[in-house]
């Protein structure tokens, strides 16, 4: 039953993308600005368990076929359908051979498979298929079928596939999501991305900003979609990114936009939207990606940082690194439960030899001034310091000496073991 | 002594007296009626329980409907169904107590404050701990705002999870770490999402506190973090001004999240709880043992029970007749030297008591002041050929029947030193052994299969017998079949030493991960 549902509400969902792709279309030029849909195929087998994709592929399947059949292809439904599943399922595969799968596209590795292992083989086989297809059945135009296949199977992909992936992971939870102030700040920067495209899509290039003005403006709101990826994330950059999408394609489709009416570079105006669309969806998903692989990389560091704390702190352990050329000290561990002292408050050698007691001071800094001039491998020294509860603690200090490749003294580390309270001799 | 042994009902468990109606004595100590938050257990509390037990205080706890069981169980749960709950239980144990103190973290304060406010309690003192009248912490995500309208949406309250997610409240990273760890293997300490239903009836609560609030009696105190990100500081500002500033007290913690109880400053908490209540942390020279709450015979039995188990070397037998977080002070800079309190006084009792352990012995007539009592002894103890006879003074100190610490003052400390030995900075045999014990109690949570009966069985008895020592308290009866197993297990161990049993769990522990190894 519940196979049975998936498969109705992803026909369901693939109609409706299909519809709207439709409504963009350029009925002049018989072709399609952006194919919407097979950016949900693709991006809902990224995201699923392998489980539900027969269901996933049949929902598309279906949908692909219903919809050929509304817009009076009925005698090639089938076609369509078989191309869906096809293509889909071969970007699928080349995605999980490249990454593992589900992605969360937290890093940039992810992206690059999503873009060269999915969306790009898959608009690339079904515009190739597409287009032996039209010549073999209809005498059609190949060339032509496969550019207009390709590149809005592409967009649509980039636009719906990390839409789909990002709010595939959305969980509501009580603390630890997204929080106000960056939701008020992407806000911002949101609603300026949108006015912006749309200021710049609305009016025919004669009459924007001055004439051609608006064409030389079109970065502008890739630099608030820059803004509004850092703040919001992949979600909100997604979500974003396929409006304007969806702003820029249907004023151009009306004739309006820096696009229309001017032959440029890439040729056709609509060509020039869809690169327009791909850039600044990829621009977004790039800076979200970043950001997100940044906080995977500071998350990972962390937990080992507390794994390394937790393991010399149940040991009673304290870690130093000294640099015998400036006395600079870095000190690592639980200090201020088990030496009295912050570990911020021990910066130089100085500072570390006010922790043994009076009598064992003097000692211990010519151990240390020592170990500077002899370079030797390895020490070991036990002493007494004034613990954080009042009475002496004995702690045992053995020091390594790190040489750089020419056998010079680079550091002296340590490993200082801190006896429990009452084991002082 | 029979009035607070009546007064130690477990935690978490309904009292083992019955209603107060039925004509049931009323205790001498004060109790502490502690509510839990929403998808939390007692564990939200933190050693609140036995900080308080320790102080002298009965603690009553009880499990909020839809909880202790699995999320979906909220469902259908309401505002009402928790506050008859709490408001049952407060009748319950109302009158066993000359003072009851409320006391509830995150939801549980919401509950304790209509609780106070309904009731008009005025029995004893009130603590709201992080309590969440607005949800606006730094950490709650934009759509917290939304909710109001997803509420309207039929059938998704039952459905929709809200998840528990990082930083968990808490700011301590280890102990977040800890939490995280324990969310993955599943324990049942803390529902890892609630049902959005539950939400929304915190907030009908939420809007019953603020309510009510200006109708609070009692003295009350607001522990609220700075740092909250659930709620910021403002609920605790609003509840102070409503409640009134004569009555109402606020402790501002800086250094934790939410769960107070559990952070940085639970020693703060601790103390200010423990303060607010009119206690002191248990101790020799603390305002419990000044107010035993003994009679002279009470004390006298006391004290001749510990020497009786001191005479016959028996430290670890000590513990049955104290607080849980006893301590025994050693004089001098030996082995055995050193002040040690709850879990350490347990490995001290298993060291000085390996081979043939000291014993107290030729006990003088005690001198008693309130709940102190100092008694002439003799300390004997033969190790390695040599003999001790050591003499001195023991102090004891009572409160409420039970023993808060004990002390040793030794005539000629030096002649201990040298008997027990300079204690090593390298970890001595059994230190090691703790260390590998402690290891393999850490391994055994991360074996990835769960062992059958018999070795869990196994595994747990050894680690009893290795904390505690042998079996004590009352077999559990045939209903409760899985306690009446672990007790029988454990019941089998005795006799087995500490070291001994440290090093069979240790070994156990290593055959099963090593088994789980072979078999990658």
């Amino acid at each position: 039953m519940r196979q049975v549902i998936v498969i109705f509400l992803v026909a369901a969902a693939y109609i409706g993308l299909a519809g709207l792709s439709a409504a963009l279309a350029y009925s002049s030029l018989d072709a399609w600005s952006v194919w919407l849909a097979s950016g949900l195929t693709l991006g809902l087998l990224l995201a699923r368990p392998r489980t539900s994709w027969p269901a996933i592929l049949g929902g598309a399947f279906a949908g692909a076929a219903i919809f050929a059949t509304l817009i009076g292809s009925a005698p090639d439904a089938l076609g369509y359908g078989a191309i869906e599943v096809v293509t889909a399922f071969t970007g699928a595969w080349i995605v999980a051979r490249m990454t593992s799968l589900p992605i969360r596209l937290e890093r940039p590795r992810e992206l690059a498979a999503l873009v060269f292992g999915g969306a790009l083989p898959q608009a690339l086989l079904g515009a190739l298929v597409a287009a032996v297809w039209n010549v073999a059945a209809a005498g059609g135009a190949g060339t032509a079928t496969f550019r207009f296949w390709a590149l809005s199977n592409l967009i649509g992909t980039l636009l719906v596939a990390p839409l789909v992936l990002a709010w595939a992971q959305f969980r509501a939870k009580r603390s630890g999501g997204l929080a106000m102030p960056a939701f008020v700040g992407g806000g911002i920067a949101c609603a300026l991305f949108l006015v912006s495209v749309y200021l710049l899509f609305r009016a025919g290039p004669q009459h924007q900003l001055g004439g051609n003005v608006g064409r030389g403006l079109i970065y502008v709101p890739i630099v608030f979609m820059a803004v509004l990826a850092l703040l919001w994330g992949l979600r909100g950059a997604t979500l974003a990114a396929a409006a304007a999408a969806l702003i820029a394609l249907c004023y151009t489709k009306l004739g309006s936009g820096p696009f229309a009416g001017i032959q440029g570079y890439l040729g056709d105006p609509e060509l020039e939207v869809q690169a327009y669309a791909a850039a600044v969806a990829l621009t977004g998903i790039l800076v979200a990606v970043l950001a997100a692989s940044q906080r995977l990389a500071m998350r990972i560091a962390r937990d080992w940082k507390t794994r390394f704390e937790a393991a010399i702190g149940a040991h009673r352990l304290v870690a130093y690194e000294w640099d015998p050329a400036s006395g600079r000290m870095v000190v690592t561990g639980d200090t201020a439960q088990l030496l009295g002292v912050a570990s911020t408050q021990i910066a130089m050698l100085a500072d570390w030899l006010t922790l043994p007691v009076a009598e064992d001071r003097e000692r211990v800094a010519a151990r240390f001034e020592q170990r500077a001039l002899s370079a030797s491998v390895q020490d070991t020294l036990a002493f007494q310091i004034r613990g954080p509860g009042g009475p002496a603690l004995a702690v045992t200090d053995e020091a390594r000496a790190i040489f750089d490749h020419d056998g010079a003294l680079h550091r002296i580390v340590g490993i200082v073991r801190v006896a429990p309270a009452g084991n002082a001799r | 002594m029979t009035e607070v042994a009546l007064a130690t009902p477990p935690a978490g468990t309904p009292s083992a007296a019955g209603p107060a109606s039925l004509g049931t004595p009323v205790m001498a100590n004060e109790g502490v009626f502690l509510i839990h938050g929403l998808g939390g257990t007692q564990y939200d509390m933190g050693s609140m329980h036995k900080r308080l037990k320790n102080a002298g205080f009965v603690t009553h706890s009880l499990t909020l409907p839809g909880h202790g069981t699995q999320p979906e169980d909220l469902a259908g749960v309401t505002a009402e169904d928790w506050i008859a709950a709490v408001i049952a239980k407060y009748r319950e144990v109302r009158d066993l107590h000359p003072r009851l103190h409320l006391m509830g973290m995150c939801m549980g304060s919401l509950l304790a404050a209509v609780l106070a406010q309904r009731e008009q309690h005025n029995k004893g003192n009130l603590v709201l701990l992080a309590p969440p009248i607005f949800i606006d912490g730094w950490a709650t995500p934009w759509y917290r705002v939304l909710r109001p309208m997803m509420y309207l949406v039929p059938g998704i309250g039952r459905t929709m999870k809200i998840e528990e997610e990082d930083p968990y409240g808490i700011k301590n990273e280890q102990l977040r770490a800890i939490v995280k760890a324990k969310f993955e293997r599943g324990e049942n300490f803390h529902y890892r999402w609630v049902p959005l239903e539950c939400i929304r009836q915190v907030d009908r609560l939420r809007a019953k506190v603020m309510k009510a609030a200006c109708d609070i009696r009692c003295p009350t105190l607001v522990v609220h973090a700075r740092e909250d990100e659930l709620t910021s500081l403002a609920s605790a500002n609003f509840l102070v001004e409503q409640i009134g500033g004569a009555r109402a007290r606020m402790v501002v913690l800086e250094d934790s999240y939410h769960m107070v109880c559990v952070d940085n400053d639970r020693e703060i908490v601790a103390k200010s709880v423990l303060e607010f209540f009119g206690a002191a942390l248990p101790g020799a020279t603390s305002a419990l043992a000044n107010e035993p709450k003994m009679s002279r015979s009470d004390l006298e039995a006391a004290v001749t029970a510990a020497l009786s188990r001191l005479a016959g070397g028996d430290f670890a037998g000590l513990r049955e007749l104290a607080i849980p977080d006893l301590t025994w002070v050693q004089p001098g800079t030996n082995r055995v030297s050193g002040a040690h309190t709850g879990k350490k006084f347990v490995a001290f009792a298993g060291r000085i008591s390996e081979g043939n352990a000291p014993r107290f012995i030729a006990p003088g007539n005690p001198v008693f002041n309130r709940g102190v009592a100092l008694v002439p002894a003799t300390l004997v103890a033969t190790r390695e050929g040599a003999n001790l006879q050591s003499q001195g003074a023991l102090l004891f100190a009572f409160h409420g029947g039970k023993l808060l610490e004990g002390r040793w003052f030794a005539d000629d400390v030096e002649s201990e030193d040298a008997f027990f030995g300079a204690p090593d900075v390298e970890s001595s045999g059994t230190a090691r052994l703790e260390e590998a014990f402690e290891n393999a109690a850490a391994i055994s949570k991360t074996l990835k299969a769960t062992p059958d009966n018999d070795t869990l069985l196994a595994l747990y008895s050894l680690y009893k017998q290795a904390g505690s020592g042998d079996v004590t308290g009352e077999r559990p009866g045939v209903m409760d079949m899985i306690n009446r197993a672990k007790f029988d297990a454990w019941d089998k161990r005795k006799g087995t030493s500490r070291s001994d049993a440290m090093k069979i769990y240790a070994e156990l522990v290593a055959q099963l991960k090593n088994g789980e190894d072979g078999n990658k």
